[in-house]
């Protein structure tokens, strides 16, 4: 691949050596000067090593640089938005820059005529996953987390690089890195700062009761107004890893269940999900988040089936609140899928949704679409049924995937939350 | 579904379902093959991953395929280990066999230090001990800790705690309060100074409380979506309709008194709106009454035109309401009309003899029936509203002769009837028949339309 030259705003140089151009002289850039405008389109090369296209989101000017030296926040196009990140200048093919000419394209999805943009909009739209949005929301939640403050963060054993901004008081604008203390989820600036709290730190696990444990694997019950800061802290954190979390309002109205594996150390926190203590919309889940050194291990739908043992204890059917990211989607139909089939090979006579629904906590609604979906509702004969030919089944069971991590209900003491006095 | 040409019942997901064990069942009936019904039902991810991969095989594959492309789509998380973790975290954990219980928030137990310094505070403290270790990280923490808590009392004392972030929060410890409260931790009086100067000029350029937990949340009503965690109200118990969990409190009782505002403006727009209604019947009602004056006035001037009005006063027809009450009044005899057709001005300038329905009940009950009959001198002047003379020359000319009379049951054939002809409504020739039992009144050409059910006449 050509270098590219670094080019001082105004000034064209002349290509160098290598890749496909002309001998000396100058060469006219398509799309105008730098720095690049926001909103500019153009190729980047990513951590892969090939290009893919971007749009400059935000820019600033390097630190210590030059007066004309500016850094570009940029999205890739092609993937979701946690990959967002800041870029240098050289990264960038100017000669890639997109003038700004609406043709005409053909949507071959649709075959539908459009303008680029239109369709651009369109298959953006698809990969975002944010389906599930109105127009307006998603322009507003879009506007004001375009860009991530805080790019890494060190946690326990893992330094993790943040998917998503997520709403720091406005003393921690001013870092790209934070220092989480692992039990109590406080965070810091500073390496040392961490480091001195470790000292005096007593906590080893999360602040709670412990409601689950079955070899290495805890869960504690957290209530968010009984330890708020440990509430507000896991939100922050969790908000760099989730899109569309909102913290509008306070933790006090949650429950937190916390994941957790446990040596000598102490109970390291894997995953979580977070419940209304009341829900209207009978949820039994708020927002579940695994954490990225520990995804595809299984815990994320250990949190899921968790979820609904503690729907099954309290007697009510739940869903989990939607949008439901495109990670928790995928999870969710896996299980969906797993539970109800299991049932279904081993059912001998008639079974009704609603009784599938009794059996596992799941709302009904969720196990018709799941069942649609895999097309083993049928309409014969005037009525409906259920298909549950071996064959299909264990292909639709190989699709979804490997079950998580089992929960032994057994192992859970626990009883529904309740209002104190 | 299956077939897009009709649409199946929708499921109910009480009924029982029959578990089909083979799909050969429905192959049977010619249902398409699972690919085409995925692709059309399925999200947009799996769509947009079929196209992709220019997948159109068979249903397994094509859930497959989409799973590994959103898979694939979904990037793996970048992270590393850290080095000095072992280090860092120490191995003193033992977990003990039964269950952890959550013990209270370190604040509420008061010994934990939950202030951090943070960069500006490293910072300052450096500058400060500029290389002579005057006072340790720690012991900084410490004051910095003990300083934002004792002003937090001070301000509880005074009442001018907040319950969210409204305006600037000022300092309002003291010096010389804070040192003497601080004893115990037996620092320099000048070395407490500098510190709690350095505290203090921080907390005006933040201008609210440094310390995390002693922050006032940002109002609900606050729109910024960079401020988090408002406080929210208990909603969800009010939406619920348990009584236990209704709040008793100053907005319930706005609201309730609201709607007992709203009740009662209610009530006065109904009240008024049945009086008004009232009165619309009662204007109504002055209405018919002019119009059916009007009517007889313009008939008695008629009448008295044509020279057959007799002095008396001559018009007392009742109204197809009262007829109902008087239906079997034989003496009292009289026309139903519908009051409504009489308001036709057309027919007052012709040469019918207008009816008039109404009447005037009292008056007629009160004369004697001569009296209150029209008394015409034509038997085939027309009785009823709308109604001609009957010519006779002309029926006869068209061949129409009034019916003879009909045999008696017991074989007699005296005459018993006498037709009257008139034209009726539409233009009808009608002989009415008279009754016998009134052939004293046949002279005074009444036909009186007995009706057996209650039902008004139609023409």
């Amino acid at each position: 691949m050509a270098t590219r030259p670094a080019a001082a705003e105004g000034e064209l140089k002349p290509e160098s050596g290598g890749g496909g151009g002309g001998g000396v002289g100058e060469k006219k850039r398509k799309g105008g000067a730098l720095p690049l405008e926001v909103g500019t389109r153009v190729n980047c090369r990513w951590r892969d090593g090939k290009d893919h296209p971007v749009k400059v989101i935000e820019r600033r000017r390097m630190q210590g640089g030059g007066p004309n030296d500016y850094e570009y926040y940029v999205h890739y196009t092609e993937f979701n938005r946690r990959l967002d990140e800041w870029v240098k200048l050289e990264q960038l093919d100017l000669d890639s820059v997109e003038t700004d000419v609406d043709e005409k394209v053909e949507d071959k999805a649709t075959s539908l005529k459009m303008t680029r943009h239109q369709k651009r909009k369109i298959d953006e739209s698809h990969v975002e996953g944010h389906e599930e949005l109105d127009a307006a929301s998603l322009r507003e939640h879009e506007e004001f987390t375009k860009v991530k403050n805080i790019a890494t963060i060190e946690l326990g054993r893992y330094e993790i690089e943040t998917w998503y901004f997520s709403p720091f008081p406005p003393e921690y604008n001013d870092t790209m890195k934070l220092y989480f203390c692992e039990f109590c989820l406080n965070f810091m600036k500073r390496k040392e700062q961490l480091q001195r709290h470790m000292r005096k730190c007593d906590l080893k696990h999360p602040p709670g009761d412990e409601i689950y444990r079955s070899g290495t694997l805890s869960m504690f019950e957290v209530d968010g107004k009984k330890n708020k800061v440990y509430g507000q802290n896991l939100c922050y954190l969790a908000k760099l890893f989730l899109d569309h979390k909102t913290l509008y309002y306070d933790v006090d109205l949650f429950l937190f269940y916390i994941l957790c594996e446990c040596d000598d150390r102490g109970c390291h926190m894997v995953g979580y999900f977070s419940k209304e203590k009341h829900s209207e919309e009978a949820y039994n889940l708020a927002c579940i988040l695994t954490l990225p050194p520990y995804q595809r291990k299984g815990y994320g739908k250990f949190l899921i089936a968790f979820s609904y043992e503690l729907s099954k204890k309290e007697g009510k059917v739940g869903t989990p609140e939607r949008p439901l990211s495109d990670l928790g989607l995928l999870s969710y139909k896996g299980y969906w899928t797993r539970v109800l089939l299991d049932i279904l090979k081993k059912h001998k006579s008639n079974i009704s949704i609603k009784e599938l629904s009794d059996m596992t906590a799941i709302k009904a609604e969720d196990i018709l679409n799941t069942l649609q979906n895999l097309d083993l509702i049928q309409y014969r004969k005037g009525q409906h049924a259920i298909c549950a030919d071996p064959k299909l089944m264990e292909r639709h069971l190989k699709a979804a995937g490997r079950g998580g991590l089992e929960v032994d209900v057994s192992k859970l003491i626990w009883t529904p939350y309740k209002e104190q006095g | 579904m299956s077939r897009l040409s009709f649409r199946p019942r929708p499921l109910d997901i009480h009924k029982k379902l029959p578990i089909v064990k083979s799909v050969k069942d429905f192959e049977d009936e010619d249902t398409p093959t699972t690919a085409t019904t995925t692709s059309t039902r399925n999200s947009q991810l799996l769509r947009l991953a079929a196209e992709a991969d220019n997948e159109g095989g068979g249903g397994g594959g094509v859930q497959q395929v989409t799973i590994k492309k959103s898979v694939s789509e979904i990037p793996t998380p970048q992270f590393v280990v850290v080095d000095s973790y072992e280090r860092d975290y120490s191995r003193t954990f033992s977990q003990p066999t039964s269950y952890l219980r959550g013990r209270g928030a370190r604040a509420e137990l008061g010994e934990f230090v939950e202030y951090d310094l943070d960069n500006e505070d490293e910072d300052w403290l450096v500058d400060f001990n500029n290389e002579r270790k005057i006072i340790t990280p720690e012991k900084l923490e410490n004051l910095l800790f003990k300083l934002e808590v004792l002003d937090h009392k001070t301000r509880e004392r005074a009442g001018v705690i907040t319950p969210t972030l409204g305006s600037p929060i000022p300092v309002l410890l003291q010096l010389e309060a804070a040192y003497e409260a601080l004893q115990s931790l037996s620092v320099r009086y000048a070395i407490f100074q500098s510190v709690y100067n350095y505290w203090k000029a921080k907390r005006e350029r933040w201008q609210k409380p440094v310390l995390r937990r002693l922050q006032p949340p940002p109002p609900v009503n606050d729109t910024n979506p960079y401020n988090v965690f408002r406080p929210r109200e208990k909603a969800h118990r009010l939406h619920t309709r348990r009584m236990q969990r209704r709040e008793n409190n100053v907005q319930s009782f706005e609201k309730l008194r609201q709607v007992r505002r709203n009740l009662d403006q209610a009530k006065t727009v109904l009240e008024a709106l049945i009086k008004r209604e009232e009165k619309k019947r009662e204007v109504m009602e002055c209405e018919v009454s002019i119009q059916r004056i009007q009517m007889k006035y313009k008939n008695e001037t008629q009448l008295i035109e044509d020279g057959l009005a007799l002095g008396q006063f001559p018009c007392k027809y009742a109204s197809s309401e009262d007829d109902f009450a008087d239906s079997d009044d034989m003496m009292n005899s009289r026309q139903r009309v519908r009051p409504a057709s009489v308001h036709n001005p057309i027919f007052t300038d012709s040469k019918l003899v207008m009816v008039p329905p109404g009447r005037l009940k009292q008056e007629l009950r009160s004369q004697p029936l001569s009296h209150g009959w029209l008394h015409r001198k034509d038997p085939n002047a027309p009785v009823f509203l709308f109604t001609r003379p009957v010519d006779p020359e002309k029926l006869a000319a068209a061949g129409i002769r009034p019916p003879s009379d009909p045999p008696l049951e017991n074989g007699g054939t005296a005459p018993l009837f006498r037709f009257r002809g008139r034209i009726g409504r539409g233009g009808r020739i009608i002989f009415d028949r008279c009754n016998s039992l009134l052939q004293n009144q046949i002279g005074h050409d009444i036909t009186s339309f007995v009706p057996s059910d209650s039902r008004p006449p139609h023409g």
